[in-house]
């Protein structure tokens, strides 16, 4: 242990700069963030303060929440089965589907958020099809509401959801699943007793990336909200830019930063624990 | 604004894939078409400001040949200094924290008047220097300390032909939905629609200021299940255009657009419109130095200058002198026309200056 | 207690083909109720594919298998009852001892007094009552291994299809729960169908060993009549090891340890069969590998008991070779 102490001393002075400058470039701005939720307009904790007497503070935190929770509970569910069809896809498939996937990554926010609007919107092929049909009288209001954000959210959020599952469901050892069909349990048996818990680590992992991901959402929520849903990265940006309160942004961005902080606290704990676990039978 | 000012990254995001090759140059087109900026505009990037030139800081797209070929060009000539454009969009926030970090790079924010009175007071702006710069090529209460009005916007409404046989002509029509029933849109961040809710409820036109925004926010609340909000012009654009509302606020200049995009099915009312003020702020410690970027402004105030901005951009010239020469096709949509000039009300930028964040945050609050 | 049918397999023209290629062909087999029955071979040679079709988790491509008469073919996996322990074991990590054990039993819905007195006495049985709470992380190799066993034989199936189950074992260990299996299978008297490639092992457990090659039975039979009798040259040489003579009449194997060696002048077990020169002498305690050059033929090897060895063999001495009538046993094929 000690010798394996001193090989990496040397390495640790080359990235000595390169740890200096995150300190400054990364730490430093945060350290502002929080001196400056402490001290603008006055020094004191009159921001903070503002959490309890804002009904508006708690209702565009609440939103935020909401909004976060119900989008990673559906891009997890639907990631998942995606992730399932491909474990269980031939290679070929499974490098077609990856190669879908990625391809999303590429595609602007922005331009996947009007695609939304002419898909789903008052006169979007939809709508129109089914007035068309004659089977709706009004168009379905899909867009413009939080129904049209959590639908912008969650498939913006679906490839990330799937890349921690596909690597949680790659790693599994397949002779497990046979072993408890050997065993006697059902397909279905197998999959709440066996599958399920096993990739947990995978759920987790995808779940928190995808929380944390949706809780500095800005632009989906803004367009297909209607104006209406107001998440909270948006209401800081507007105290940043527009109505010059950076107490309150600062006193905001630290709120979420506390929060993504215990999220991330709560990882680790659930990492560690897989490894535990291990995936691994030996 | 904020939106747009997000749109306008996010394209410089994209320009730079573009640029990198991770993004083929139809995607990148179609990214800039889709949002309304020309992609010319976004591959410049930042504009950097250096000694011999003006550099203008305004939200690009087209306003950025307009502006050079308006104001630029003329200015060039009589002086030799150039114009370049930083096209990130000059919000006050972004404003002082340029002026704060002590690195400004711009010489001139095409801005709001009421940016004056907010980051004035504070030091953030250089003060305009009347010796150089007119009070009277403006209208009265536009030429302030910090600031001075070149042009006028304002906020108006388009309505649907098709659903109203008998027209809306006012406010008050706009927040009818009993007698106009059908979708709204409003715009997100205050003002035009505080002042447009207020002269719906009675408020007469020039006794708007100080504004009640209990009173406004009331009349808003009561609409909102029938309102959208929107955060740029394209956004309030199209959300007209693709029949998502009957009838929707618009910057007035987006008016004449939206009718030949319908064919005159959507029709500009500018029964009144509230008159915004655009004006030129200086950020303190600008490069080029006070002298000349003062010059650049009064170059701004020509009648011909103004004239062809709003030929360009549909911008209103705010010196008087230019207000009997506009032209007749601009008539029913210039701010200042004669045939519009009486029925418009006139934002107080001392008012919305000293009230903006507490409005914006109070509007906000109400229709989240 | 689930009532244990005979466990009688009975395997009829089995084959599984991957694309082109046969990994089991036309396979006929029976195994009998009770016995430990090995399938023994390197690897490729298809005596897990055919495991993974008894067990169910291979489609047939061909044949049938039948248990007590009935076709199984068509059961899936889940509904065949046949416990398996598998390579690597494939216990549930994030299950403990005790409920790996009773899974078999948890999934078909006993009651939970049932499950915990069955479980009991299968902790009992491969002595791991200590270790009930235990994740199979926290467990060595050996107890994983065992865990296993106690968990296939949990639901007393008719028959334990084991695959490699001692491939993960250091060889000390190895032996050890060689000696256990032997046991618990006398104990539970269990089919048990073991798939190996360690000829030892074979050897030493099973009541018949199959020596599978290239996806078809090679022999079938006790250990002792494979080793005493093998009918090819594979069967000969992969079952311990072999001399190969060529004679007019055919080809015969002898087994090293059948070979007398003594001086040129003094006689063996009987009559004098070859001479030659000694290249070659290995020690290994119990006994020497002598290797031999002959004239005529390839060089022979001799395993030569220790307390036999009358005078100390050295490389280049000239000795003759003798065995018994007998001891050479005559191949049908290669």
């Amino acid at each position: 242990m000690s010798t394996l102490r001193n090989k990496l001393k040397p390495g640790w002075l080359l990235v000595l700069p390169f740890l200096a400058l995150v300190v400054l470039f990364y730490l430093g701005p945060i350290l502002n963030i929080l001196m400056l939720s402490v001290t603008d307009p006055a020094p004191g904790l009159a921001n903070y303060a503002k959490l309890g007497e804002s009904d508006a503070l708690a209702r565009i935190m609440w939103t935020t929440v909401r909004i976060c929770i119900v989008t990673t509970f559906f891009s997890v569910l639907l990631g998942y089965s995606i992730a399932y069809g491909m474990v269980h896809s031939s290679t070929q498939k499974q490098s077609l589907m990856l190669t879908l996937l990625l391809v999303s990554f590429w595609i602007s926010i922005l331009v996947r958020t009007f695609s939304w609007l002419m898909l789903l919107g008052n006169r979007g092929l939809i709508n129109n099809t089914l007035l068309g049909l004659g089977i709706v009288s009004q168009p379905i209001e899909f867009m413009r509401n939080e129904l049209g954000v959590l639908i912008g959210m969650i498939h913006y959020m679906i490839p990330y959801a799937v890349l921690p599952l596909l690597v949680n469901m790659q790693s599994l050892d397949m002779r497990v699943m046979n072993a408890s069909r050997n065993l006697g349990a059902s397909g279905t048996q197998t999959f709440w007793r066996i599958y399920l818990p096993l990739t947990r680590p995978g759920i987790v992992a995808s779940s928190l990336l995808i929380f944390i991901l949706s809780l500095g959402f800005y632009v989906t929520p803004a367009i297909l909200g209607g104006g209406k849903v107001l998440m909270i990265a948006e209401y800081i940006s507007v105290q940043l830019l527009v109505t010059l309160k950076w107490g309150t942004a600062a006193m905001l961005a630290a709120l979420m930063l506390f929060g993504v902080l215990a999220l991330l606290w709560l990882m680790s704990k659930f990492m560690k624990l897989s490894t535990v676990f291990g995936g691994s039978t030996q | 604004m904020q939106d747009k000012n997000f749109l306008r990254e996010t394209l410089q995001d994209g320009a730079k894939a573009f640029q990198d090759g991770k993004l083929d140059r139809r995607s990148f087109l179609a990214l800039c078409a889709a949002t309304g900026f020309a992609s010319a505009t976004v591959l410049a990037g930042k504009a950097e400001a250096a000694a011999k030139e003006i550099v203008m800081w305004n939200w690009g797209g087209q306003s950025e040949e307009c502006h050079g070929n308006a104001i630029g060009k003329p200015f060039e000539a009589a002086t030799g200094l150039p114009m370049r454009f930083d096209t990130s969009g000059p919000l006050q926030g972004k404003i002082k924290e340029m002026v704060d970090s002590g690195n400004v790079t711009a010489d001139v924010c095409d801005a709001d008047l009421f940016d004056a009175i907010a980051l004035g007071p504070t030091g953030h702006l250089e003060a305009i220097d009347y010796d150089v710069v007119s009070k009277d090529k403006t209208l009265p209460n536009y030429a302030l300390d910090h600031g001075i009005s070149i042009i006028l916007y304002g906020y108006a409404f388009v309505y649907d032909t098709k659903a109203y046989p008998t027209a809306p002509n006012s406010w008050k029509d706009f927040f009818d939905t009993a007698k106009f029933p059908g979708k709204r849109s409003l715009y997100k961040w205050a003002n035009g629609s505080l002042e447009a809710a207020l002269m719906a409820d009675g408020v007469a036109k020039d006794a708007l200021y100080p504004l009640d925004i209990p009173r406004a926010l009331a009349k808003i609340k009561a609409m909102k299940s029938d309102s959208l909000y929107w955060g740029s012009g394209s956004e309030a654009h199209s959300m007209v255009v693709n029949g998502e509302v009957s009838m929707g606020m618009v910057w007035q200049n987006r008016g004449k657009n939206i009718e030949a995009d319908t064919d005159g099915r959507y029709k500009l009312v500018m029964n009144e419109a509230l008159a915004m003020p655009g004006a030129y702020i200086v950020p303190k410690g600008n490069p080029a130095g006070r002298e000349a970027i003062m010059k650049f402004i009064a170059t701004a105030q020509d009648p011909a200058a103004q004239l062809q901005l709003l030929d360009c951009l549909g911008m209103t010239p705010s010196n008087p002198a230019a207000f009997a020469n506009i032209p007749a096709e601009q008539q029913a949509y210039a701010i200042t026309s004669a045939q519009n000039i009486d029925k418009v009300a006139f934002n107080d930028p001392v008012w919305w200056g000293n009230n903006s964040g507490d409005a914006v945050n109070a509007f906000l609050e109400a229709i989240s | 207690m689930i009532e244990t049918p005979q466990g009688n397999l009975q395997i009829n023209g089995l084959s599984k083909s991957f694309g082109g290629f046969r990994a089991v062909n036309n396979v006929d087999l029976e195994i009998r109720k009770g016995e430990f029955l090995t399938l023994l071979g390197p690897s490729g040679s298809g005596k897990t594919t055919l495991l993974m079709m008894i067990a169910g988790f291979l489609d047939i491509s061909a044949g049938d298998i039948t248990l007590d008469g009935a076709s199984i073919a068509d059961l899936p996996a889940e509904k065949r009852n046949f416990g398996m322990v598998f390579q690597g074991y494939a216990l549930f990590p994030h299950m403990s001892v005790r409920d790996n054990i009773g899974y078999a039993l948890s999934v078909r819905k006993r009651p939970t007094s049932e499950i915990k007195a069955r479980v009991d006495g299968m902790l009992e049985l491969v002595q791991l009552q200590d270790f009930a709470d235990r994740k199979p992380g926290q467990l060595s190799g050996g107890q994983q291994q065992r865990v296993a066993l106690a968990r296939a034989l949990c639901f007393s199936p008719p028959v334990l299809l084991l695959d490699e189950p001692l491939g993960a074992l250091d060889k000390k260990l190895r032996v050890e729960v060689q000696e256990q299996l032997k046991d618990i299978h006398k104990r539970i008297g269990t089919t048990f169908i073991y798939v190996t490639h360690d000829q030892e092992e074979a050897l030493s457990m099973s009541d018949r060993v199959v020596i599978m090659r290239d996806g078809a039975i090679e022999q079938v039979g006790s250990p002792y009549e494979l080793y005493e009798h093998p009918t090819t040259k594979f069967a000969a040489s992969f079952l311990g090891k072999s001399n190969f003579l060529q004679r007019p009449d055919g080809l015969y194997a002898l087994r090293p340890e059948k070979i007398d060696i003594c001086g040129v002048d003094s006689a063996g077990v009987g009559p004098i069969r070859l001479t030659g020169n000694i290249s070659s002498v290995t020690y290994f305690g119990s006994m020497q590998r002598v290797i031999v050059n002959v004239v005529d033929g390839d060089p022979i090897e001799v395993d030569v008991d220790s307390w036999r060895n009358k005078q100390p063999l050295t490389e280049g001495m000239k000795v003759n070779l003798s065995w018994q009538k007998g001891a050479a046993v005559k191949l049908s094929r290669d």
